[in-house]
């Protein structure tokens, strides 16, 4: 039976891994994008990647565009088995086997 | 790690809610764009060689450079928000294709380069479905509806060189208007 992940379950977290998850395999996003996208905060955004990153969920890449520093976040495949079996779980609280 | 029924379904409306908001920025990367460019260039191409035929090569070489402009312009800005890393092995399987294509294949199978009134429609139609099998060998390596648009137009163009060569034109402008529908399609409704 799946569990749910405490790291995951915050709700910034949450939203962060749900909108990485929609994106395909190899794709990258970049920081501000998503933080407009989800309207997160710099420093909250910041925060929530780190502790993500920490867990494996996350990977977070940095690299300069056009002479600018520039941060890509994508999901590892660690994290969207994590993401996933969230889900799952939090559907068995809805509806128990 | 325990919480609610009402928790749980909160945490699940979040989910959808985020997953929504992100739907809705990858949809302004789906590739319509690319799709609304070369849409109108083939409307325009197919206008100038419908009423001018081979008068209209400087022209059109001319449009569809600003095309291949225009498109390396669109990847580059939308490269900075979301992007995919780049596939090398897909890149060499468009560059020996295009290079076969432009090069070996004419050399081989004879002169694609003579336009003369007769040739000028088959050269037109070679090189679309030169550019055609890019797409579809795009939408097999990343499993997405491109095969579908070269496949159709293919199809399209073959069939009327065969069996309606005094409607190519005709078609290539209707071909122009399908891949600009297409664009509003994948934009507007596909989910």
């Amino acid at each position: 039976m799946n569990e749910l992940d405490s790291i995951i379950h915050q709700p910034a977290r949450l939203q962060i891994m749900s909108a990485l998850c929609q994106l395909g395999g190899s794709a990258r996003v970049d920081f501000t994008y998503l933080k407009d996208s989800l309207g997160l905060t710099d420093g909250n955004l910041g925060a929530h990647l780190s502790t993500l990153e920490t867990s494996g969920y996350i990977g977070v890449e940095k690299e300069f565009v056009a002479r600018r520093p520039k941060t890509f976040v994508a999901v590892t495949p660690a994290g969207r088995k994590a993401f996933a079996n969230h889900v799952a779980a939090l559907q068995a609280i809805l509806v128990p086997k | 790690m325990n919480i609610s029924p009402d928790e749980a379904a909160s945490a699940l409306q979040e989910i959808d809610a985020s997953r929504a908001a992100m739907r809705r920025a990858i949809q302004t990367h789906r590739g319509h764009l690319y799709l609304w460019l070369w849409g109108g260039i083939w409307i325009a191409t197919s206008v100038l060689n419908w009423m001018y035929e081979t008068g209209a090569l400087r022209a059109m070489l001319w449009i569809d450079g600003a095309g291949m402009l225009a498109t390396v312009v669109i990847g580059t800005v939308q490269g900075r928000q979301i992007r995919s890393r780049i596939d090398r092995r897909f890149l060499g399987v468009c560059a020996v294709l295009l290079v076969f294509g432009y090069c070996i294949w004419p050399l081989l199978l004879g002169d694609l380069h003579s336009y003369d009134f007769r040739s000028y429609r088959g050269a037109y139609g070679y090189f679309t479905v030169l550019w055609m099998q890019l797409y579809m060998v795009a939408g097999i390596w990343f499993d997405n509806f491109w095969f579908w648009v070269g496949l159709g137009v293919t199809v399209l163009i073959v069939a009327t060189l065969l069996l309606a060569p005094a409607l190519f034109w005709a078609v290539t402008l209707l071909l122009g208007f399908v891949l600009l529908g297409s664009g509003f399609y994948i934009r507007y409704c596909w989910r």
